[in-house]
């Protein structure tokens, strides 16, 4: 057996619960629909922490594998715009400006074997393994080294579930979530065997879910109530088996961390910031059904990226700029008062407004957004121009939040408010 | 098309001007005026008779980031490429240029050594050679490069298309047509986004 031939020495490892609110896992473990994981819990360090905004997992997962902010890292979203231009761009691995957590552990000559972490595709040699998560497209190209893709077929490891399909078809959404997470178990049980001195694995399900059958984890005579507790309780065996074998491979020599990389809740309505701009007055189109930020039209001073970042549509940063540097000062100041007022049915809308400056520091800051929108819980945010309402629904169920991620260590940690951008260099200095 | 300054840094053989030459060679092929400054070839005409005290490298990188400035307000792409081991004197050249884009080379010593065709490293370490970067002088990491480039553990062209893709993302010059996705791979990311709502 593999566990004898192994060294002892110092080790980390780290499950991701993607999407994954305090509140739920407190809830799941304290009513026993997660025993193993409750158990694990009761013998360490268990707090909410707050993840960057914008909360999603590309920005937030980012900032835990560099353990810095957007304007270090450079990640501002899911999408961006290409340089000088309204033209929508995806930001990839590649463009990531800071150096993760396993090139710092790589550079020590520690070996991390990382399993489907979002926004690090395409994957780029690490010293060990990487397979990338979400957005990740071909297997060729998620995984570093390539020579990993035949072991990958072989174990029948899938990126990812048709997500299209899934918010549609939800019996379909528990098939192939369940499907995919027996292939991750599967890769973490070959690369176990493995040499390692850092072993992580990144559980996207729980998100996927989340989006699609909020309602059915809040009600508990919900159809998908009982699929929906099953996933967990699978996720909780996967975790039990996983701190077992490295409660035994570490023998109280090694750290397990288990987090996630932005809350949930509910949606209760969607709110349109561009269908707000337009409103009130910042912003139009120069077509009557404009499909990107790239019909805007003349006199437009601001406009939305999804899902909570306004930017002024300034001289010099972009084409058909306007805002000169003069006005941008007094513009920001009157949209965040304006939307500080902002209210659906009587209820306040926006729980605060950021300048880029007052979120981000480092070098890449001005490549961020001038504003962002912190809304109150349940009004989820959108950056599409194709809504002519500011407020809507959709069928997805639920939205991100950015205040109650959660985060377990073995040990106490001495940190109030602890930030996700805190975890990098705790799992350095524990090597260290 | 406006001015800037790329400048290189980094130890003896860490890829400065083999890195530089590439990137004037791309940057020349999209149409920019290019100007290159390199440490080696300046101390033979700008910086000639200068040693390797501090205060002699210290004039020489001065010197280097004068022409660097000179050359960007006149809307050409200069890029220095010199050992410029002292931050202060790096930084001194950012603040006079503005439009300063730092390219730290970074390399393993052990690396080096074994790239170091000159054994220049070997007979610093034996004492034949005095002042040498990284073995009897100091260097000063940059503490905030706009981009680092791991010699050691990237291939060239990985780094020179880090260096392009940061100019590009800074707006320092215009992307090129092709990006990092097909339009096939970017309707893959754009279905998967839209399925959850993010675009």
């Amino acid at each position: 057996m593999a566990l004898f031939g192994k060294k002892r020495k110092k080790r980390v490892c780290v499950l991701g619960l993607d999407g994954v609110p305090y509140e739920l896992l407190t809830r799941f473990t304290s009513q026993g629909l997660m025993p193993s994981i409750a158990e694990i819990i009761k013998g360490g360090f268990l707090c909410k922490m707050k993840v960057p905004l914008p909360e999603i997992s590309s920005v937030s997962w980012t900032s835990f594998m560099t353990g810095t902010n957007p304007g270090t890292h450079g990640i501002f979203g899911f999408v961006d715009l290409k340089p000088q231009s309204y033209h929508l761009r995806f930001p990839s691995f590649k463009d990531l400006k800071a150096p993760t957590i396993w090139d710092k552990l790589g550079e020590q000559g520690k070996r991390c074997m990382v399993i489907n972490q979002p926004a690090t595709y395409p994957a780029s040699p690490i010293n060990g393994v990487l397979i990338s998560g979400f957005v990740a497209i071909e297997l060729e190209k998620a995984v570093a080294p390539v020579s990993y893709l035949s072991k990958l077929r072989r174990l029948d490891y899938q990126i990812d579930i048709d997500t299209m399909r899934a918010r549609q078809d939800h019996d379909y959404l528990f098939r192939e979530l369940n499907r995919t997470l027996e292939a991750r178990q599967r890769v973490v049980d070959h690369l176990w065997e493995e040499e390692w001195d850092y072993f992580q694995l990144v559980v996207t399900g729980t998100d996927r879910l989340q989006h699609f059958v909020w309602e059915g984890i809040e009600d508990e005579s919900h159809p998908y109530h009982q699929l929906i507790v099953n996933y967990y309780q699978k996720v909780d065996r996967l975790g039990a088996k996983l701190y077992e074998k490295f409660s035994r491979l570490t023998d109280g020599e090694g750290q397990f961390f288990i987090l996630s990389d932005h809350g949930f809740t509910g949606i209760r309505q969607e709110v349109y910031l561009n269908s707000w701009l337009r409103q009130e007055g910042y912003l139009n189109f120069r077509v009557p059904q404009p499909s990107s930020v790239d019909d805007i039209g003349e006199g437009t001073v601001a406009f939305a990226l999804d899902p909570n970042r306004i930017y002024l549509n300034a001289k010099g940063r972009f084409p058909r700029g306007v805002v000169g540097e003069n006005e941008a000062a007094t513009l920001r100041e009157e949209i965040r008062r304006k939307l500080k007022g902002f209210q659906h049915q009587g209820e306040r809308v926006v729980e605060k407004v950021f300048l880029g400056e007052e979120l981000y520091s480092g070098p890449w800051v001005a490549m961020g957004p001038d504003l962002v929108v912190l809304s109150r819980y349940g009004y989820d945010m959108k950056g599409s121009v194709k809504e002519k309402e500011v407020f809507g629904r959709s069928n997805l169920q639920g939205m991100h939040t950015w205040d109650n991620a959660f985060f377990f260590s073995g040990e106490k940690v001495n940190k109030e408010d602890l930030h996700i951008t805190d975890i990098c260099d705790m799992i350095i200095g524990f090597f260290n | 098309m406006k001015g800037f300054t790329i400048w290189f840094t980094g130890l003896p053989c860490s890829g400065k001007s083999t890195l530089a030459e590439k990137v004037e060679e791309i940057l020349l092929e999209r149409g920019m005026k290019v100007e290159v400054l390199d440490g080696d070839v300046v101390r033979t005409n700008l910086s000639k008779g200068l040693g390797y005290s501090k205060e002699d490298r210290d004039i020489n990188i001065r010197r280097i980031g004068f022409v660097c400035h000179l050359l960007t307000r006149n809307d050409v792409v200069a890029i220095g490429a010199a050992i410029s081991p002292y931050r202060q004197i790096r930084d001194e050249n950012r603040r006079l240029i503005g439009r300063f884009v730092e390219v730290f080379c970074k390399c393993s010593l052990e690396e080096l050594k074994k790239r170091d065709v000159k054994g220049m490293y070997a007979k610093a370490e034996r004492g034949e050679i005095k002042n040498f970067t990284g073995v009897s002088d100091p260097y000063e990491e940059p503490l905030k490069p706009e981009v680092i480039v791991e010699t050691d553990k990237e291939t060239e062209e990985q780094s020179v298309e880090r260096i392009i893709r940061t100019l590009e993302l800074m707006g320092y010059i215009p992307p090129e047509e092709s990006e990092e996705y097909t339009k096939e791979e970017e309707e893959k990311i754009k279905e998967r986004l839209r399925a959850l709502g993010y675009i």
